[in-house]
């Protein structure tokens, strides 16, 4: 085995990143699209061929049956939320349309939009309050003072867990003539998400962290009709291969290469999983949080960025301490009590200057599937005995 | 007498998506289905393609039909 593979026990609390165990089911499927599902999907239609296809289309549907999305062919399957963040934007904007975004975006957006601002995008940022929530009368104010092709928003804060107003902003976004395009990379697993209800135009969503599946994929859900260019152009398989252009139909326009099927076997075991088991896992997951959360404010030193205690958030918080730079409490929790979080900006440069810790960075905990009440003690004993 | 060649008819689709949906859909309407490589009688040489007996092609259409999944075209081939 290799020494990067040997780990010790630990308190998983990085659950934002990525989750952590995977489930058994999941790394079963996984291994099963590598042996015995393992030749390329949608090409041949030899025996392992179509079960390698119906690997793909088992997941795609899964998915869609747990995100709420009526017809599978509108999701597509991607690298990962960053991809599909990407291919929203850049397949939807054009020079010379303006957008309206919030300020604690990750940088999976941030960054694909300032890429299209250098190429004559206009983009206007409505800030967020000081608990990293966003409010629908300022989106509104700024949709109504001029004209907009998107409004963009997370679903869920990487670094305070606040829940955006999704469903007001799709509203917003309508009645002024504008898309709504939403990055939901950690919402989905941790908040009971229907597409459908929340009436966006495009939803990206990562694979591995809320929806438990393997890195190295994830989702974009983009509405029926809803004309984005693809990124990719290449082999898809079916029945259009000595056409010059991409297919334009669903999903293939969008999946141009060879699908990364193992990635899609998990995140289909995952999502089965998550749709007969996922509301008692949030639940749980949710004590776990509160637990943390309580505990964490009674801290002397210890500020808890983002909402209060008892407003309902996706299971992850950020803090900082007037003891201890953030990287050094990442650390000792690591070394001296196998205590893994993250410390720094998490990729989210606008929400850390949003919150005010674009300086400083911040601890962050992610609670997940399999924590417990224990790891929620573990973790405040420890703090304690740090910052005291 | 020799009764002549098997028959089948084959279906195509869209995507690769939509044969495995008919398929899917075939199955639970109790037709018998078998997915195959689409063939040059459909004008198409990739993809996957559905093959049915023919006395089972009413049955078929009106589960396709009520499946939202009209073959894109179809063929009647022999069977070697």
């Amino acid at each position: 085995m290799s020494d990067a593979l040997v780990t010790r026990p630990c308190v998983y609390l990085d659950h934002s990143a990525t989750s952590w165990p995977k489930p058994p089911e999941v790394v079963e499927a996984v291994v099963g699209a590598m042996t015995a599902g393992g030749a390329n999907p949608g090409r041949g239609a030899y025996a392992m061929a179509l079960a390698a296809s119906r690997i793909v289309f088992e997941s795609r549907r899964a998915c869609a049956d747990l995100l709420g999305v009526p017809d599978a062919r509108d999701l597509a399957f991607v690298s990962g939320c960053t991809e599909a963040c990407n291919l929203m934007l850049k397949g939807l904007l054009a020079p010379g349309d303006r957008v309206v975004v919030s300020s604690m975006e990750h940088n999976a957006i941030s960054r694909p939009l300032h890429a299209l601002s250098l190429l004559g995008v206009r983009v206007d940022v409505v800030q967020a309050d000081e608990t990293g929530r966003v409010h629908a009368d300022d989106f509104e104010r700024a949709v109504r003072s001029e004209a907009t092709r998107a409004v963009i928003c997370q679903h869920a804060s990487n670094v305070t867990g606040s829940i955006q107003p999704v469903a007001d902003l799709a509203d917003i976004a309508h009645e002024n003539g504008a898309l709504l395009l939403v990055d939901g990379a950690q919402a989905v697993g941790h908040l009971d998400v229907d597409l459908a209800v929340l009436q966006v135009d495009a939803y990206a969503a990562s694979g591995h962290k809320g929806l438990l599946g393997p890195q190295g994929v994830g989702v974009l859900y983009l509405r029926p009709g809803l004309d984005a260019a693809e990124l990719l152009q290449g082999g898809t398989g079916g029945g259009s291969s000595e056409e010059e252009s991409q297919p334009q139909g669903r999903p293939e326009r969008y999946e141009a290469g060879t699908p990364n099927t193992p990635g899609i076997a998990g995140l289909g075991a995952a999502a089965r999983l998550l749709i007969a088991h996922g509301a008692q896992w949030r639940a749980e997951e949710q004590a776990v949080f509160a637990r943390l959360r309580r505990g964490l404010v009674a801290i002397p030193g210890v500020t808890v960025l983002g909402p209060a205690v008892d407003e309902p958030c996706v299971p992850t918080l950020s803090l900082v301490s007037d003891r201890l730079d953030v990287d050094r409490i990442a650390f000792e929790l690591d070394r001296r009590y196998g205590i893994a979080v993250r410390s720094g900006l998490h990729c989210a440069p606008w929400a850390h200057r949003t919150l005010g810790t674009l300086e400083t960075g911040a601890v962050r905990l992610g609670v997940g599937r399999g924590n417990t009440l224990d790891d929620a003690e573990a973790v405040l004993a420890a703090l304690r005995e740090m910052l005291a | 007498m020799n009764p002549g060649p098997r028959r089948f008819i084959a279906y195509g689709f869209a995507s690769v998506h939509d044969a495995l949906a008919a398929e899917s859909a075939l199955e639970a309407g109790d037709v018998r289905v078998t997915a195959i490589p689409s063939p040059r009688a459909l004008g198409e040489l990739c993809g996957v393609a559905i093959r049915i007996a023919p006395e089972d092609a009413e049955a078929a259409k009106a589960v396709l039909a009520r499946a939202g999944l009209p073959p894109r075209g179809s063929a009647e081939i022999d069977d070697i």
